[in-house]
């Protein structure tokens, strides 16, 4: 790690925590517990960040919490829409993190074949 | 299971976010010359109560019980990896008291992972809770450089932040390391850093 890659760091959580609520469309929540991590929950979480800045999409708030019970199907990510609709996507990679912001995200069509069935209640 | 230090500090800081911390203290030395890489992971978090931590520290079976799986795996895992290059593993803990977490290991040993993308696992740590101040200190043998999350929030601060004698190693303290602030002599003695405190 170096000098530039810390300002780099620096820019990327600033953008994270600068939005404010009336811009917010998306929040996108990785799982990152021991198993998540395990799976490569990680580089899904940096492939996401990469691809939203890349494409330039806006009103997208991502954030990194610990296990949310779908251990089975890590790496998860959940999209929260702000009208309060949640989609889940189980099993990811780097591909498939892409499809998800360039599909979901940029567009507003949910990936079907990528997302598990409905978001369970009291998980 | 995991093929880089920096997960394991990534997952063991996460425990530390779930213990509500306020401040998350990661600190990285290692020395080539002397042979050994210590990891830190220091949080003003919840604490646990001795019988808890017992329980923690039992190989293989920390964590919650009766969860579906796998059973707390987190901080076994550190502990083997640090066993495994030569190293000791220890916390302390106490409610009230936060938690803090080290693991050493032989530099060079064959199977010590590499440190691999520190810089994505602080990254990831501070966009988990942002009000949390996450914090790095990083140390080789010429090279010192810190971070605190805090301060690229109140970023018009930073510039402000006391150089000498301050708590919180500041952002032009870093900025400053690669060249005249790399002072070998103020390296710790391991046994200092492992009691806890490496501030100079
Ligand atoms: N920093 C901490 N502060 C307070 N309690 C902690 C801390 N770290 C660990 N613990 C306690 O120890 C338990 C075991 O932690 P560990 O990371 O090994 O497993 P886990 O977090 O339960 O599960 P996993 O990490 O496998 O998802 C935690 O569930 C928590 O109760
Ligand atoms: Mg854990």
């Amino acid at each position: 790690m170096n000098l530039e890659e810390l300002k780099k760091l620096k820019e990327k959580a600033r953008q994270q925590v600068a939005l404010r609520e009336g811009e917010k469309k998306y929040r996108v929540v990785v799982s990152m517990g021991t198993s998540g991590i395990a799976a490569g929950a990680r580089d899904v979480m940096k492939t996401l960040l990469n691809e939203i800045e890349k494409r330039g999409v806006e009103g997208v708030e991502v954030r990194v919490t610990g296990e949310i019970g779908l251990e089975d199907v890590e790496p998860v990510v959940r999209v929260e829409e702000a009208g309060g609709e949640k989609t889940t996507y189980a099993h990811l990679d780097a591909e498939k993190a892409r499809r998800i912001v360039a599909e979901h995200l940029d567009k507003g069509r949910k990936v079907d074949d990528l997302a598990v069935g409905k978001e369970k209640k009291g998980e | 299971m995991f093929d880089e230090l920096s997960l394991h500090i990534l997952d063991v800081a996460m425990n530390s976010l779930a213990a509500q911390a306020r401040v998350v203290q990661i600190t990285v030395l290692e020395s080539r010359k002397r042979d050994w890489l210590i990891v830190r992971i220091r949080d003003d978090g919840r604490g646990m109560e001795e019988s808890e931590l017992r329980r923690v520290l039992e190989r293989g079976r920390s964590g919650k019980e009766g969860r579906k799986r796998p059973i707390g795996l987190g901080l076994a895992l550190l502990r083997q990896t640090s066993e495994m290059c030569g190293g000791h593993f220890h916390v302390r803990s106490a409610p009230g008291q936060g938690t803090t977490v080290t693991a050493s290991m032989r530099w060079s040993h064959v199977d010590r992972p590499p440190l691999g993308d520190l810089k994505t696992t602080m990254l990831a740590l501070c966009i988990s809770n942002p009000t949390v101040d996450v914090r790095l200190t990083y140390r080789s043998d010429g090279q010192r450089m810190c971070f605190s999350s805090q301060e690229l929030i109140r970023k018009s601060e930073s510039a402000r932040e006391p150089q000498d004698g301050a708590r919180l190693p500041s952002s032009s303290d870093f900025l400053a390391s690669k060249n005249s602030r790399a002072r070998p002599e103020s390296r710790p003695a391991l046994g200092r850093i492992l009691g806890g405190e490496a501030v100079e």
